[in-house]
């Protein structure tokens, strides 16, 4: 890391903390906050300054009701594992458990490639490094991001959805694997569908699959249409099941 | 109006208390969302309400950001920050996220639903031991030259990005930038131990 990219990286902390930063910018953030103790004591002061913010605001006592409601609506919800300690557990899938195993491997991929890709490294090497730790689970994500024509969309938050970091990785071979991090849940009764645009015409590619956390994840073979060299890949909310074509609000969107 | 005698506010800074929770909650301690819960919704709440100015939705942004740190306890950095910024932290993007999302449809009443919000007196107490604790952070805050203090409480409590500050304010963006720096410096300063 070169004193010019740190002095770069630190000059966007302000912007970074009140999450003005493009997912880009705030991913090169991140990455740099793995590596620099500097800047990580920096965002911890900034972080205090803006709970300080949050301090000006008169606290509320909440209801004993909403208490209730919380609780009761915790009950029900599954906790994320420890991400690390959850890769590192996984074993080679029996075919018996394939429904399980399926599971594990999106949540593996989900840990691997949202978290890593987000937050320890932007590089290509480094992410193919880490994923390959557990191809079994990712064979499909890593034949992907191994592809030689593989190519990298970084999809902008829109509407509602400002504040999330998304990529797509677009092999016109292998297939399209997105993955979203901080992503809103979408508003009750939709879910968010992802398109693959090529010219006019938008394909679906199937539903981001919703993951705790606020994540998402869709890895899927080629697209019949679309993946040429002219590629937007956007995502939008949807009724559940999705629609042949887009016709909900717009949440990511990138293009190369 | 009901009121929970087990409320207390959380101090600013690093708690050993906040600490324990959330080391237990990571291990799957349900118990623990309650204790969390206890201390520090009256503050997620008071934030959230600020921000969407809606008590319904203020309250669902409680319930989501009491889940999501049931659910992301394990990612949890305490090199970045106390558990109750990292609570509040969410409590900002979630809300902020259902203000954009309510100005983007039709509006239907952008008035203040305060009284759906618990206000009688038995609250008074609590709120005051609260706000006692935040007494010298909210000094530090009305001590901020007021040019600052906006361009702040713009990025802060409305989500605005700086070139949508310098727009609102009618300001060059450089000058937006500076505001916000100047006034997190003092900040920044005035909760240093």
């Amino acid at each position: 890391m070169t004193m010019d990219r740190h002095a770069d990286i630190a000059g966007r902390l302000d912007a970074y903390v009140l999450g003005q930063l493009s997912a880009q910018q705030a991913g090169e953030v991140e990455a740099h906050l793995h590596v620099c103790d500097v800047c990580t004591s920096e965002v911890r002061e900034l972080n205090a300054a803006l709970e300080a913010v949050a301090d000006s605001v008169p606290p509320l006592l909440p209801s004993t009701s909403l208490r209730e409601r919380v609780l009761a609506a915790v009950a029900q919800i599954p906790q994320d594992a420890p991400p690390v300690a959850r890769a590192t557990d996984n074993r080679a899938p029996r075919r018996s458990w394939m429904p399980l195993v399926a599971l594990a491997a999106a949540a593996v991929v989900l840990l691997v490639v949202g978290i890593v890709a987000f937050r320890v490294d932007q590089s290509r090497r480094e992410l193919l490094e880490r994923v390959a730790r557990y191809a079994t689970q990712t064979d499909l994500a890593l034949s992907i991001l191994t592809a030689g024509d593989m190519r990298e969309i970084p999809l902008a938050g829109r509407e509602g959805a400002a504040s999330t970091a998304a990529r797509a990785y677009v092999s016109p071979t292998r297939g399209l694997l997105v993955v979203a991090d901080r992503l809103p849940a979408p508003p009750p009764g939709r879910a968010y569908q992802v398109w693959v645009i090529e010219g006019t015409t938008p394909v679906s590619a199937g539903m981001l699959g919703e993951e705790p956390g606020g994540r998402g994840m869709l890895i899927v073979t080629p697209p019949k249409a679309g993946m040429g060299s002219n590629v937007t890949v956007a995502v939008t909310d949807e009724p559940p099941g999705g629609r042949p074509a887009p016709s909900g609000t717009i949440r990511l969107a990138g293009s190369i | 109006m009901t009121r929970n005698s087990h409320l207390q506010a959380a101090p600013n800074g690093v708690s050993a208390a906040d600490t324990d929770v959330l080391r237990r909650l990571a291990a799957g301690d349900r118990d623990a969302v309650a204790e969390l819960y206890d201390r520090h919704a009256a503050r997620v709440l008071g934030l959230a309400y600020r921000i969407v100015r809606n008590s319904g939705d203020a309250e669902d942004v409680v319930q989501e950001v009491f889940s999501q740190a049931w659910r992301t306890a394990g990612n949890y950095e305490p090199s970045r920050g106390s558990v109750a910024g990292w609570l509040l932290m969410m409590a900002r993007t979630r809300a902020i996220d259902r203000l954009r999302a309510r100005q983007s449809r039709p509006q239907v009443d952008a008035a203040p639903d305060l009284d759906r919000l618990p206000a009688d007196t038995a609250s008074m107490s609590d709120r005051l031991i609260a706000n006692q604790q935040a007494s010298h952070v909210r000094t530090a805050m009305l001590a901020l030259p007021a040019e600052q203090k906006v361009a702040l409480e713009l990025a802060y409590f409305e989500g605005l990005t700086q070139s949508e500050i310098a727009e609102r304010l009618d300001i060059p963006l450089g000058t937006a930038k500076t505001r916000i720096r100047a006034a997190l410096a003092s900040l920044r300063r005035s909760v240093r131990p």
